[in-house]
């Protein structure tokens, strides 16, 4: 945990104080996973913003600080939710219809400032993310949680309150989807 | 562990690497605490609760509507309502029961010793 039991415990009691500390200690980490989970860095700040503020009015249900951490991914994960439906009710989609390398180019060619380490960073981003595309929208945001941002079996159970056999089933079909999609471009030599 | 399982866990490794750190404007705190305040002021919580009392009442009138119009759901109808109303009345002779006899029962007491004769 990042902060002290007593910290949230005191947010729970209504502190705006020891809330802006547990705030402070967490918004890095949740700013990286939101922005790896809905994969639009113009819209994170909002989205982890809403995640806090659902975060404030459901402190008082923490039933002891010890879960707080799962508490916090789940709300993050159903903001993520949210957010993405809300998308594509408008009918956008999770990417931006520039791919990121048509934007690198862009910007390359009004700056000329953008490295190759950068380029070669946009290309694996994107690479990966449509690896992704060969799953459904949950088991990405499942496979992200469990591969990427490394939570284990245990925390994914407390996470999504279900059992972690069902987890395991679902983690491994998405996996394999993912590895087979990534076999087939390692030999039309994509990567 | 397959050699490409291997290589997928290097390739998620190195995509969390590539990840952009993001650390939020420095409006980050003082713009979530006018979203609390927001979310807990009554502007923001009187539309919820309207649209709400919509949801909650068009889920009602779906069901009753259901209800009146499945014919398994329906509540049996008794076989007078079938009939017309002047059956139903040439079929009802309790209030005439009641009525008549009850007063022809008060008034038997009533009548003179003239007339009992």
């Amino acid at each position: 945990m990042l902060v002290e039991p007593d910290l949230i415990e005191r947010a729970r009691q209504g502190d705006a104080g020891a809330f802006n500390q547990v705030v402070a200690a967490y918004r890095k980490r949740i700013l990286g996973t939101i922005s790896r989970l809905i994969g639009r860095p113009e819209d994170v700040e909002d989205v982890a913003q809403e995640v806090f503020v659902r975060l404030y009015y459901s402190l008082d249900q923490l039933r002891t600080p010890e879960v707080f951490e799962p508490w916090l991914y789940r709300l993050s994960v159903n903001a993520c939710y949210d957010y993405l439906r809300r998308l594509r009710r408008r009918g956008e989609y999770r990417m931006a219809d520039l791919s990121e390398q048509q934007v690198l180019m862009a910007d390359s060619s009004a700056s000329g400032k953008r490295s190759d380490e950068d380029a070669e960073k946009v290309r694996l981003r994107e690479f990966v993310d449509a690896l992704f595309r060969h799953v459904s929208e949950e088991d990405r945001l499942l496979l992200t949680l469990k591969e990427v941002e490394g939570l284990s079996l245990k925390e994914l159970e407390k996470v999504y309150r279900v059992n972690e056999n069902a987890l395991k089933v679902r983690l491994f079909r998405a996996r394999q989807r993912v590895l087979k999609a990534f076999q087939a471009a390692r030999e039309d030599g994509k990567l | 562990m397959t050699m490409n399982d291997q290589r997928l866990d290097a390739l998620f490794a190195q995509y969390r690497d590539a990840c952009p750190e993001v650390e939020g404007s420095p409006e980050f705190m003082p713009v979530l605490w006018r979203r609390i305040e927001k979310r807990g002021s009554v502007a923001y919580l009187l539309p919820r609760l309207a649209r709400l009392a919509c949801a909650a009442s068009a889920v009602i009138c779906l069901v009753l509507a259901a209800l009146v119009s499945l014919p398994g759901l329906a509540a049996p109808r008794p076989a007078a309502s079938a009939a017309t109303y002047a059956d139903a009345l040439s079929a009802d002779h309790s209030a005439e029961k009641t009525y008549y006899t009850e007063s022809i029962r008060a008034t038997d007491n009533l009548v003179p010793a003239d007339y009992s004769r």
